[in-house]
């Protein structure tokens, strides 16, 4: 009995390991709307080619915030240069939005979904 | 991202891991690891190295590589367990080295085994005189083992027809002041017996004890106690 406890506790623990390196894809799905991180790429996508920069740069800062409830539940399954180059797209999203440059901006917006579908992969 | 929360949590899942598939493989000492033995070990350590460290790529890939590797050697340890054949092929087999005294050099050179490992080897095992050894075999560990001829062996009882002491393992009756309850009743013994056997040697209460254990061939209690007296 004392042994087959001891193999369930062992299959346990690598169980949650399992779990916890490939909770990625679950910890990324959004819970709320403020964390819908793909709505918002979609949102700015679609303000910048209506070149509504206001609102672009409101969704944006919604997208930023997005990122960040979502970085803490998936950074244990991820890689860091993934989030790093999201971190990156933003940075540089900002600026053209504000430079109102359209083209450098969806390309930005691009590369960040690519990022995004990236992760945990 | 938070690098020593992740770095903190990935080392626990390398560490845990390693411990346990260590367990699974086996409790071979580093003396009897066999070359290819010791380059997996390296291996192995290595990735469960990046899976704690090495934030640039997912945990994920190097729990997989951790797994084959591990899992790969205890099939190997399966199959050269199960089989003499498949044994022969994956540890490969032990070598004479030296018959009758006398050096087996197509064997050396096959193994590419210098006379001054012999020689350094032999000295460890305290033989200066290659006419003093029967056989000398290289185990597939690296170790040499020898024979020593009749004329040069260690003399025992036996020779001198002398009846041998009967041997048995101790067994901890005490340790850390604390009574081993379940080893006492193994050997059926009480605490009256106990406090008896540890009054005869000045001892008027466990908790002076550090280690105490019991040889039942030779019915004697070995006493360490905390307070040593040198």
């Amino acid at each position: 009995m004392q042994r087959v406890l001891y193999y369930i506790v062992v299959v346990a623990i690598l169980a949650v390991f399992v779990v916890i390196m490939n909770a990625g894809d679950y910890m990324k799905k959004p819970r709320t709307q403020a964390d819908n991180f793909p709505l918002h790429l979609q949102l700015v996508t679609r303000d910048i080619e209506k070149g509504d920069w206001e609102l672009a740069k409101e969704n944006r800062q919604r997208l930023e915030g997005a990122w960040k409830k979502i970085m803490p539940r998936i950074q244990f399954s991820v890689e860091k240069d993934e989030m790093t180059a999201i971190d990156f797209n933003l940075a540089r999203l900002d600026a053209y939005i504000q430079a109102r440059d359209r083209s450098n901006a969806l390309a930005e917006l691009k590369e960040a979904a690519e990022h995004w579908r990236d992760l945990n992969r | 991202m938070n690098e020593a929360l992740v770095t903190l949590v990935r080392s626990l899942i390398a560490f845990f891991t390693l411990l346990i598939f260590a367990r699974l493989l086996g409790k071979q000492q580093i003396s009897q690891l066999t070359f290819f033995d010791y380059v997996l070990g390296i291996t192995i350590g290595s990735i469960a190295a990046s899976l704690s460290v090495d934030l640039s790529s997912r945990a994920w890939p190097h729990w997989i590589a951790l797994l084959t590797w591990s899992g790969t050697v205890l099939v190997l340890q399966v199959m050269s367990h199960r089989s003499v054949t498949a044994n022969k092929y994956l540890v490969g087999e032990p070598a004479l080295i030296i018959i009758n005294g006398q050096v087996m050099e197509e064997a050396m050179k096959r193994l590419r085994y210098t006379t001054a490992d012999l020689l350094e080897q032999l000295r460890s095992k305290n033989v200066f005189d290659l006419s003093q050894v029967a056989f000398a075999v290289l185990e597939t560990n690296g170790e040499l083992s020898v024979m020593f001829k009749p004329e040069y062996q260690p003399l025992t009882p036996k020779d001198l027809n002398m009846p041998g002491q009967a041997s048995a393992l101790n067994t901890q009756l005490i340790f850390n002041g604390h009574i081993m309850e379940e080893n006492l009743r193994q050997l059926n013994l009480d605490h009256t017996w106990l406090s008896r056997q540890l009054g005869l040697q000045g001892i008027d209460d466990v908790s002076q004890v550090y280690l105490a254990s019991y040889n039942p061939a030779t019915s004697s209690l070995y006493v360490d106690r905390f307070q040593d007296q040198i």
